[in-house]
């Protein structure tokens, strides 16, 4: 039972806490130096954006979309992963992106359009293609 | 360099590596916790004898990274361009905090 664990706790339980209490600590800092490196990415993205309207923004609210953005990309790792889950895999791919956009049909699209120039610049999955297409030519005939 | 050329230099070596951190940050997080959950059950039933297996935790293709990158760079635009309008139709050259908040809920069901 759950309370007999807690109760015979062990020396070697114990020193496992505190094993697990500086990992946590590491894990923290991380992710503050994570966020911080996150914000400036995305400061840079929204301050272009601003000024290809010829306005500029607020400081405040560069942060917060950062932050924001940084809560959204949490949210997108969560549903990526769901997804490839669910078709049974453990590689999330590109279809998991586009799926993930879904609620909007412009972004969902413009998303589709982006996989194929990616799909066609890539010169390897060209060579699949072929080949493909040569096992094809072999089953018709 | 054009601009266009800048935009896409910008979210491919600088989004990359950080997207790609912060989803398996979660991901492993995730991971860890359904093998404690896993792991307390096998406990439990007294019926699992053998060693719980450690599950590889989730992992991205090159391209669903690159395309996942530009989904989080839309966003932000989408989000400052928003904005942008709402105070353009207030006639200041400022985006403000409350311009943000006007479009918010749209752009939170949007994504």
């Amino acid at each position: 039972m759950a309370t007999d664990r807690v109760l015979c706790g062990s020396s070697s339980e114990i020193e496992r806490g505190e094993e697990q209490e500086e990992q946590q600590q590491e894990h923290d800092s991380e992710a503050k130096l994570l966020h911080d490196r996150f914000r400036l990415s995305a400061i840079s993205i929204a301050e272009s954006e601003a000024s290809k309207n010829g306005m500029e923004i607020s400081k405040v609210l560069v942060s917060c979309i950062a932050d924001l953005a940084y809560k959204f990309t949490e949210g997108l790792a969560k549903d990526l992963q769901l997804f490839a889950q669910h078709a049974n895999r453990k590689c999330v791919n590109m279809e998991d992106v586009i799926l993930s956009a879904h609620r909007n049909e412009h972004v969902s699209s413009y998303l589709r359009t982006f996989s194929n120039d990616l799909k066609a610049r890539d010169p390897s999955s060209e060579r699949k293609r072929k080949k493909e297409a040569k096992k094809n030519d072999k089953a018709t005939i | 360099m054009g601009e266009a050329a800048f935009d896409f230099y910008l979210h491919f070596f600088l989004l990359q590596p950080l997207i790609h951190a912060i989803l398996k940050r979660v991901w492993t997080a995730r991971t860890l916790e359904r093998e404690r959950i896993e792991a307390n059950e096998a406990l439990d039933s007294e019926a699992g004898a053998g060693t719980s297996k450690k599950s590889r935790p989730t992992s991205v293709n090159g391209n669903a990274l690159k395309l996942s990158c530009e989904l989080v760079r839309v966003f932000v635009t989408e989000a400052v361009q928003r904005a942008a309008a709402v105070a353009e139709a207030e006639g200041s050259t400022q985006i403000e905090p409350s311009h943000l908040e006007f479009i918010l809920p749209q752009l939170l069901l949007d994504f």
